[in-house]
């Protein structure tokens, strides 16, 4: 992590009071700049779908390319600054595949923190939503064991950051250290076309309380977010069932994600005392539309070896809501087109319904630290899809059978500078 | 070995102190001889020093101090007190520096650093190797 010399001169112009308080001591500069990055190669052995790392990606593994380097390959940067003991800010900018394919650098986050005192402090802007035990860092793979967290749970929420503010409350019991972060803000993110979750999802009025609790290696978090949930590419499909009168708005009003309530409750944990480690994840999200209600959780463990940390998890995602549903009822004696219409309709309707994941995956993995700054890890999946889900696959092709097993394997390469 | 040879060896070659280093080193926790702290347990230090607290056990506010990446005695403090690799700690960092959360301690290239920027701060809390402390710090006692 470089320190940019520019950062001392504008230290030194801004507060020579400050320094001169504590002569001879080197200050830390202003500005820091980090950055982290992964090279990945992933191959599926399903070829009729694309095994995917999030739900926001344009093209996988196992249809797309038979190994593709596009599931988790990132790189990310990101500059810090100190104005203040009080106040600080944060920009990063990553560069990942995108719904349309490409590679455009995005923001991850830019907010400005100003801290009240060490343990309590508001943010504003772009910032982390932090549903999860490792939202914090789930881009950065140095950060973490395995090749990516595991998607079951993590593509619950594929949405990372929020446009808002937060405040986050650290206090010290003892030995035991508790925050309490509340946030507010509008998330959205456009996703790939060529699929049933196509264009725009985006939720408003995002409202967040989330607690972390850490006592020594052990940490707990919990997390409780609302939002209101719209998820433009289901339009067509609303507006074509407002068509069949009262029938059809009772279907559309019912599974059309239109400013809906959407909620995700989580509980994570984690204990890692240096040599080995255990983590858990449990969460469930409700999008009261078709997308359904979905709950998934994942146990891993590892015991570090010198510089390899082979590990184990294990991964499940299931369907808490109707999974199909008979539609509209046409009478017989309506015109052909319109009973065509209808069916249509209906099976769209089915196939957004059953797309939500049914799956369990059993992962086993190695980490190498082989160098400063640097790890290799191999991570071999074998998910087990419910009968007629997908899974997490996307990019479903016609003769692709719901239901199977597929194996991916991954080799990534992570570093930080 | 006396520390001035270890020293002078240095000079001669990194590579080779740094071996020596690795079985030797034997780390001790400095504070100024004005700060009124006696002793911390291992989890308390752990939490200075890796950034899950900013404050001493009594209220005062704690600024750890770490020697550079890659010294024997970073090494062996954090595998001492944390029972982490220099990977882990990283790793560690990274997690927190990739939301703007926090930055690592500030560090010192050797131990004569360390001892400097403790001593005239109360606050400033670092480690050393054993055979470097002098009238300039007070050694902090660990609880088990």
């Amino acid at each position: 992590m470089k320190r940019h010399s520019i950062g001392v001169v504008l230290l030194a112009i801004l507060s020579c009071n400050a320094v001169a308080a504590e002569l001879a001591l080197p200050e830390p500069s202003i500005f820091s700049f980090s950055g982290y990055g992964t090279l990945g190669l992933a191959h599926s052995s399903e070829h009729k779908a694309d095994f995917v790392n999030n739900d926001l990606q344009a093209r996988g593994a196992g249809r797309s390319r038979d190994w593709s380097a596009e599931v988790d390959s990132r790189i990310g940067a990101q500059v810090s600054a100190q104005f203040t003991p009080q106040t600080s800010a944060v920009v990063q900018v990553t560069s990942e595949q995108r719904y349309d394919g490409t590679y455009a650098p995005a923001v991850e986050w830019a907010n400005i923190k100003y801290a009240v005192t060490p343990d309590f402090s508001v943010r504003a802007g772009r910032i982390v939503l932090p549903n999860f035990l490792v939202s914090d860092y789930r881009k950065v793979g140095f950060a973490n064991v395995w090749v990516r967290p595991p998607v079951e749970v993590y593509s619950l929420v594929p949405l990372t950051n929020s446009d808002g503010i937060d405040i986050s409350w650290r206090k010290r019991f003892g030995e035991v250290s508790n925050t309490v972060q509340l946030s507010y803000g509008t998330s959205s993110a456009k996703v790939p076309n060529g699929d049933m979750v196509s264009g725009e999802v985006s939720g408003k009025r995002g409202r967040g309380i989330f607690d972390t609790i850490e006592y020594g290696a052990a940490t707990l978090h919990f997390s409780y977010f609302l939002s209101d949930l719209t998820i433009g590419s289901y339009k067509p499909l609303a507006d074509g069932f407002r068509q069949f009168g009262a029938q059809g708005n009772a279907i559309t009003d019912k599974y059309d994600p239109d400013n809906k309530p959407f909620s995700f409750i989580g509980v994570g944990g984690m204990y890692d005392p240096g040599k080995w480690f255990v983590a858990g994840e449990w969460g469930v999200i409700d999008t009261n539309s078709a997308f359904g209600k979905r709950a998934a959780w994942y146990a891993s463990g590892g015991y570090r070896i010198d510089k390899f940390t082979p590990y184990v998890s294990y991964a499940r995602a299931s369907v808490k809501s109707n999974t199909s549903d008979p539609g509209l009822t046409v009478p017989p004696y309506y015109p052909l087109a319109t009973q065509q219409q209808a069916a249509a309709l209906n099976s769209k309707l089915n196939q957004v319904l059953s797309n939500a994941p049914v799956q369990e995956t059993i992962s086993l993995g190695v980490r190498w630290d082989l160098a400063r700054n640097t790890a290799l890890k191999l991570q071999y999946d074998r998910s087990n899809n419910g009968a007629g889900s997908p899974g997490t696959l996307n990019n479903v092709q016609s003769g692709f059978t719901p239901g199977g097993i597929f194996n991916v394997f991954s080799i990534t390469v992570d570093f930080l500078f | 070995m006396s520390p001035l040879n270890r020293k002078t060896l240095c000079a001669l070659s990194s590579a080779l102190c740094f071996g020596a280093g690795n079985a030797m080193a034997d780390v001790v926790l400095v504070v100024s001889p004005r700060s009124p702290l006696v002793a911390l347990s291992s989890n308390q230090i752990t939490d200075i020093f890796l950034g899950k607290t900013s404050r001493f056990p009594n209220g005062e506010h704690a600024v750890p101090v770490d020697l550079a990446e890659g010294s024997a005695e970073r090494n062996e403090f954090y595998r001492k007190f944390a029972d982490k690799t220099p990977a882990q700690i990283k790793a560690h960092w990274s997690k927190i520096i990739f939301t703007g959360r926090g930055q690592p301690p500030r560090e010192a290239a050797h131990d004569n650093g360390v001892k400097k920027m403790v001593a005239v701060n109360p606050g400033y809390i670092g480690y050393i190797e054993r055979s470097s402390v002098d009238e300039k710090v007070r050694v902090v006692e660990v609880q088990e």
